[in-house]
């Protein structure tokens, strides 16, 4: 899209904004609220298995602004962003539990602080 | 305040504590009871979702993650059936406490960004069937076709790589 | 209200039925039952056999495997319903409806691929 259409088109948008009884910036809040704590599980804790579950929520954080977006914007493509989103958390959830099973059979601990074969 | 926006902070509320529990004691020192309580807050996510007229992905958040991914988890946790001692102990390092105090400081700072940046965006009129699964097909396969059948690659990824991790017995 | 809400009312009122519901049960039972517990009520099976081993075992890996199935094809379930949903509208147009037809396939074809892998190695026995 040309930058002077696109000017123009925002300019005729404006003339007639839709006000959501919600506002976009509420949705944006919790979002960084929730990726905040997700990123401070990841950060913090050491148990794999909660490592792992702080990255979803740091993922639904993510969605929630996509989707937040997409009404803004009064479109779909935050939605299939975020359908892409649900299917790679679903990958990731399926690799990292076998990655946590074989680091319990080698280890028997889930602590991420033992993995330190490549250390030195 | 109206119905919609007492609504919105009653989910934004419950979205926030159990995720937080997840973190926090209850969920960080017994990850089935971590797990539990992702479940309830993918639920109240769900009626996030539905706040912001997105009806197939709040379906889909309750089918796929509370419903699949979830499963998953407390398959391994259950399986796993961790002792304290397996769990390993949670040390408290300046590292982390440094960590933790950034990444509050990240979000307060993100927070008031996004407050000045976004008020003057102007909300643009729904088309009919907004949030529907038709909308979303047609979205999908008309303009992202090849990230499609790339998710289709990924998740055969996903099925060798947990076949290969996992397929020896415990 | 915005009137896209509409269809949810009937899930609000049977969520907070549901939860209100449950809550006074577990409220009444609390203040109105007996509790006279003794040890012989406290057992897992009342009057049964008495539990032999510890409940706190490990499961098998096999029913990992088979959520890692379940998962994948809920996946792929979730991706084949919107397709699945519009395509009778895609048929008005030829192009087009080529297009999302191979596509689907592509995407199931790499997907039988795994399933192919899968029973290959065995992971879907359950010995």
């Amino acid at each position: 899209m040309n930058p002077v259409s696109d000017v123009a088109a925002r300019a005729a948008e404006a003339a007639a904004p839709v006000a959501h009884s919600i506002p976009l910036y509420w949705f944006l809040v919790v979002a960084v609220v929730l990726f905040a704590i997700g990123s401070a599980g990841v950060l913090a804790r050491r148990n794999a298995l909660t490592v792992l579950m702080s990255v979803e929520i740091m993922l639904n954080a993510v969605n929630l602004a996509f989707l937040a977006f997409a009404r803004e914007w009064g479109n779909m493509h935050g939605h299939v962003v975020t359908f892409f989103v649900i299917a790679v958390a679903a990958a990731e959830a399926a690799i990292g539990l076998a990655l946590v099973l074989g680091l319990f059979r080698h280890k028997k601990s889930v602590n991420l602080d033992e993995l330190t074969a490549l250390r030195n | 305040m109206g119905f919609e926006q007492i609504l919105f902070w009653l989910l934004a509320l419950g979205v926030i504590v159990t995720s937080a529990l997840v973190v926090l004691p209850p969920g960080g020192k017994n990850p089935l009871y971590g797990a539990l309580l992702l479940i309830v807050s993918f639920f109240f996510m769900s009626g996030l979702y539905v706040l912001l007229f997105a009806h197939t992905m709040a379906v889909l958040q309750i089918l796929v993650y509370a419903g699949a991914i979830m499963v998953l988890f407390t398959f391994v946790i259950m399986l796993l059936n961790l002792s304290k001692k397996e769990l390993g102990d949670e040390t408290r390092t300046i590292a982390k406490g440094v960590g933790v105090v950034a990444v509050v400081a990240l979000a307060v700072k993100t927070a008031l960004v996004i407050e000045t940046q976004t008020l003057n965006i102007p909300a643009k009129p729904l088309p009919a069937g907004f949030g529907g699964v038709d909308a979303i097909a047609d979205t999908l396969f008309h303009n992202y076709l090849v990230p499609f059948e790339l998710t289709g690659v990924l998740l055969l990824v996903a099925v060798i790589g947990a076949v290969v991790l996992a397929k020896r017995t415990l | 209200m915005d009137p896209n809400y509409a269809p949810y009312v009937s899930v609000l009122a049977c969520s907070i039925f549901v939860l209100g519901l449950g809550a006074v049960i577990l409220i009444l039972n609390y203040m109105l039952g007996p509790r006279r517990p003794t040890r012989e009520k406290g057992i897992p099976y009342e009057s049964g056999d008495e539990p032999h081993s510890k409940p706190r075992q490990r499961f098998s890996v096999k029913f990992y495997m088979t959520a890692i199935l379940f998962l994948v094809f809920d996946l792929e379930v979730v991706f084949i319903y919107p397709w699945a949903s519009k395509y009778s509208d895609w048929l008005k147009d030829d192009a087009f409806a080529g297009i999302a037809f191979g596509g689907m396939m592509v995407f199931v074809a790499v997907l039988t691929l795994g399933l192919v892998y899968e029973w290959k190695r065995g992971a879907m026995e359950w010995e």
